[in-house]
């Protein structure tokens, strides 16, 4: 009887096998079939179409209504009114100025710090504890801008923070960092300059390291004086990473709201409203979601005007190299 | 002579290493002032003027990690965090390999497309996909969660992704095919191997993205998908005063695993912050 049970169980394997053949090889068919690459990339496709194509839909469709999420009225189509007001509203000119006042002081602040600690930091290759002192330095770079933003209260903090006994032990008197109309813009200018300037001295750091060693050591034999030696051999070669750098920094520094909103909200009245610190208060704070989409669609513009630049300096840098 | 002028210029690498160390400690400093505050008592953290020598007490910490909410937020950080960059590195690294083997058409243009959409301000981002999870029924769901977290994550993967893999030689999936293997044993066995440190640097880093974000968390989650940057940004704003010493020692148990990442990964540290288009060590 046994004998009889695993015979049948074997008749039955056997028939598992045979079944399963077709399967395999239709498989087979398909990893040879000009779909292949199209199955390769179907979840991403997916994942394309329902998280950017149908809220980018959603949102140049909205950018056209009066929608407001939080009254019962039902919305209006109003054509291009919300990008007209937009357009003659000196509120928001303001705030893209100030977007761009911001981007240029931190990004340009933040390079050339970032410039000057990397060339400090070139030679130390073999510094003892040195991915220790790396570590420390990068920190800045990859915390949550939500804990920096609000820890930054607590240090400039007109009553009890640290930087304003320092100040006060300098100047004698005690500084509403973030309440004042003047300084609010320059602290939160300087936190992202404290924030980023290790991103720059990061990519100075790639940009010295792509530059030949023997080139090095020939303007070494030549005695090269320092600035020069820097100009005509180190230029050249790093020019494209800072570049890249300093590209990436620009948008990520279009980008900066929650560090902003947790620190002082737009506020002293509007002085440290960015871009997109009012696009999140039009939608979130007086949920008006036509408007705020107007808003969304000109910032998608920027960053994709942005993107290009970025992809084109990047190209350009990998054809020149193709063709060395 | 000769052995002067080399103790001098040991010397002098020694300054330089100082300089160095203090520069890095001067970056910190603002950090580490955080991380006293959440060993401080109370009243001594609001003490003028403030002190860098007192002695430590673990209250606050306690005190943070029996907060009714605590455990449930930081379970969700770990969860999105895992799940999502899971998620978003198979899909990347299939559609990478199609795009870098195959590269059929459109390929440029859906790199670009996919990358803009991470150059974009979060707040206009959040804005449609808020209506969309609205009329969907997604908001405040964990699946509506952690798939966004997902495609928050694919951009930066591809693009790693597709860098390393265009560097790994086609030969390797011709021979291959030529012995009888078959695609996925190409894909799997043959080129994912070659290509770890890619997948490392992805996974790394979209990590701590995901791990660091705030804003979409805040206005697309809700009870049981909150993470703890919400905990954070709220637990300042909820009234008037500010528990600083709650804040500080959240931030010191929020912090620490990011920047032990990057003191264990620090080679990857170039190809992670540039979304994959510069390589190299540092």
């Amino acid at each position: 009887m046994a004998q009889l049970g695993t015979q049948i169980e074997s008749v039955a394997g056997a028939r598992r096998i045979e079944a399963t053949q077709p399967r395999l090889s239709r498989w087979r068919a398909l990893e040879e079939s000009r779909l292949f690459p199209a199955v390769l990339v179907l979840p991403i496709l997916i994942f394309f179409l329902v998280w950017n194509i149908i809220p980018l839909l959603w949102l140049l469709g909205v950018s056209f209504y009066r929608f407001k999420l939080t009254s019962a009225q039902p919305e209006q189509y109003i054509g291009f009114e919300n990008f007209r007001r937009l357009w003659e509203s000196s509120v928001y000119w303001g705030t893209l100025g100030r977007t761009l006042t911001f981007m240029v002081c931190s990004v340009g602040l933040a390079t050339v710090l970032g410039i000057l600690l990397g060339l400090l930091f070139w030679g130390s290759a073999r510094m003892p504890g040195r991915r220790l002192a790396l570590t420390l330095l990068f920190t800045p770079m990859i915390l949550p801008p939500v804990a920096v933003g609000t820890f930054y209260r607590l240090i400039y903090d007109p009553t009890f923070g640290v930087l304003n006994y320092y100040a006060n032990r300098i100047t004698g008197k005690t500084y509403d960092f973030l309440g004042d109309k003047e300084l609010a813009f320059w602290a939160l200018v300087a936190v992202d300059v404290w924030m980023w300037t290790p991103f720059m001295t990061l990519m100075t750091l790639a940009a010295l390291g792509s530059v030949p060693k023997a080139e090095l050591e020939a303007a070494e034999i030549d005695r090269l004086p320092w600035l020069k030696r820097l100009w005509y051999v180190v230029l050249p070669h790093g020019k494209f990473i800072l570049m890249l750098g300093i590209l990436l920094r620009t948008i990520d520094a279009f980008k900066t709201t929650d560090l902003v909103y947790l620190m002082t909200r737009g506020g002293p009245g509007n002085r440290t409203e960015l871009v997109g610190v009012t696009l999140y208060r039009q939608g979130f704070e007086a949920f008006q979601m036509g408007n705020a989409s107007a808003m969304a669609v000109i910032a998608l513009l920027i960053a994709i005007a942005f993107t290009s630049i970025y992809l084109y300096v990047l190209n350009y840098r990998e054809t020149r190299a193709a063709l060395r | 002579m000769t052995q002067q002028r080399g103790s001098e210029r040991q010397l002098g690498q020694i300054i330089y290493y100082i300089i160095l160390w203090l520069v890095a400690i001067a970056f910190f400093l603002p950090v580490l002032w955080i991380f006293l505050a959440a060993f401080k008592s109370g009243g001594e953290l609001v003490r003028w003027p403030p002190k860098w020598i007192f002695s430590p007490t673990l209250d606050n910490i306690r005190d943070a990690i029996n907060r009714p909410n605590f455990w449930e937020y930081f379970r969700m950080s770990f969860v999105f965090s895992i799940g999502a960059v899971a998620i978003a590195i198979v899909v990347a690294f299939l559609a990478a390999y199609s795009f870098s083997r195959f590269k059929p058409r459109g390929t440029n243009f859906m790199m670009f497309l996919l990358l803009s959409v991470r150059m974009v301000p979060a707040a206009a981002v959040v804005v449609p996909v808020f209506m969309m999870y609205n009329a969907f029924g997604w908001n405040k769901t964990f699946h509506g969660m952690l798939l966004f977290y997902a495609m928050f994550c694919i951009p930066f993967s591809l693009w790693i992704l597709k860098g390393f893999l265009d560097g790994v030689s086609v030969r390797f999936d011709e021979t291959a095919l030529v012995n009888g293997g078959s695609r996925l044993h190409v894909i799997f066995r043959v080129v994912l191997p070659q290509v770890k440190p890619g997948l490392v640097a992805a996974a790394i880093f979209n990590l701590i993205f995901v791990w660091n974000e705030f804003l979409f968390n805040y206005l697309l989650g809700g009870k049981g998908t909150t993470m703890i940057p919400v905990l954070l940004a709220t637990g300042v704003n909820q009234g008037g005063s500010v528990d600083w010493s709650f804040i500080a020692s959240l931030s010191l148990i929020y912090m620490l695993p990011p920047i032990v990442a990057i003191f264990l990964f620090q080679k990857y540290l170039l190809v992670g912050m540039t979304f994959g288009t510069v390589r190299g060590e540092v």
